[in-house]
């Protein structure tokens, strides 16, 4: 009894973990839809997971030079403040458009450069310990 | 009152400017060694119609020229399987680019068939229905965001399945195809901008890293997942060091040979 308790609550754990994420890509997406109207392609494939206040995840991304691409990060926490910011692979600073709104935020870049860049994930503040969030990128 | 007012106004510029009224100016520079391993993750792999269009951009490429005639056939081998659906659904893409509806809409089929034989079919299905629909009317936008959402589902399905080591091989049998076009296109007409497109050591390193860690044993010591083992330690050191430096023209004909060989080892082996 004891055991099917655990695994019961081990699926519990899973399943909400799964949701948060899920709800976090869809803000994502909804971060992405302006841009799918001026002819940008949003990729199906995405990365997500959950942060603290003041933690940071780092994605890998291979951009190509001749290409300019959305990053759309999404949250599922009413009132959190995220951020995404772009760099290269020698660590500066590539932004050259950043928007905001509610659980949305999106930067956009234009590599000067083919190669391996890096989208920075920060949460800023949050009501919530853990803060689930999802990133979408859109290229044209 | 006046100060109240202006606050007011303020903040209402500032929402409808969308500017975060926590907004912070973020670091011109970081050093990813300071961040921890596990605070990084694995890149995600770009679709080839991302490359494609950089093509576009630079030239005017004949893609119908760069549509295989066979798709190949598959064997009961399930590496040779997920492989083949990889070079299948990167097929796709350049059909796209070469605005063939018939050849997408065999391209769909197949991808249909190749997913039955590893159990994910139910996963594409719609896909596959949508595929032709989408090409019938010449959406190729729609069409082309089917693709990715093809490979997409696949892998997906893969992962429920517990065979992430098959999501990992549809992957890179795409990733193949695509370096096989990308090489033809540009060494037709070669310049140092269209070779930069080669630049994608995450991707070499994400897929050696994966291949060496199959767990499947099986699959592990598939000579065809051997074979491209090989074909990625050999690309590495061709596709330059640092952002910027220039692929020599040899260094393309070199990889498309070597693409080219594998995709048609994918093809046709056991056939």
């Amino acid at each position: 009894m004891k055991k099917t308790l655990t695994f019961l609550f081990a699926l519990l754990i899973v399943a909400s973990a799964w949701a948060y994420v899920d709800d976090a890509l869809s803000f994502a997406y909804e971060a992405a839809s302006p841009y799918v109207k001026k002819g940008f392609s949003v990729r199906e494939d995405a990365w997500g997971g959950d942060l603290g206040v003041k933690d940071q995840q780092a994605v890998q991304a291979q951009l190509f030079k001749g290409n300019e691409y959305w990053f759309c990060l999404g949250t599922d926490v009413k009132g959190a403040v995220l951020s995404v910011n772009i760099y290269d692979s020698k660590g500066n600073l590539i932004n050259v458009e950043t928007t905001r709104a509610g659980r949305l935020s999106a930067v956009r870049v234009e590599p000067s450069r083919t190669g391996t860049y890096y989208a920075i994930v920060t949460v800023h503040k949050s009501p919530a310990e853990r803060t689930g969030w999802a990133l979408v990128y859109a290229y044209k | 009152m006046q100060y109240i007012l202006n606050a007011v106004l303020a903040a209402c510029l500032l929402v409808a400017a969308n500017i975060p009224l926590h907004a912070q100016k973020p670091p011109e520079t970081v050093d990813f060694s300071s961040f921890p391993a596990q605070s990084i993750d694995d890149v995600v792999v770009p679709v080839p119609s991302e490359v494609f269009i950089v093509l576009d951009k630079l030239g005017n490429p004949n893609w119908r020229l760069e549509l295989r005639d066979s798709l190949g056939r598959q064997s009961g081998n399930r590496a040779q399987v997920a492989l083949l659906l990889g070079t299948v659904i990167a097929e796709g893409f350049v059909a796209v680019e070469a605005e063939d509806s018939e050849m997408v809409k065999d391209i769909g089929r197949r991808v249909l068939s190749l997913s039955k034989a590893i159990n994910v079919e139910k996963a594409v299905l719609e896909r596959s229905k949508s595929i032709t629909d989408k090409a019938e009317v010449k959406d190729w936008l729609a069409v082309r965001k089917e693709f990715d959402g093809a490979l997409s589902d696949v892998k997906d399905a893969m992962l429920e399945l517990g065979d992430d080591d098959l999501a990992q091989l549809v992957s890179v049998g795409g990733w193949i195809r695509g370096t096989e076009v990308l090489t033809s296109i540009i060494r037709k007409n070669y310049t140092t901008d269209s070779a930069e497109l080669l630049h994608q050591p995450a991707l070499v390193n994400f897929f050696t890293k994966k291949l060496d860690n199959l767990s499947n044993k099986r699959l592990a010591e598939d000579d065809l997942v051997d074979r491209i083992r090989k074909l990625l330690a050999a690309i590495a050191p061709l596709i330059g060091d640092g952002e910027g430096d220039a692929i020599p023209s040899e260094n393309v004909t070199r990889i498309h040979k070597m693409t080219r060989d594998t995709v048609a080892a994918i093809a046709f082996k056991g056939a």
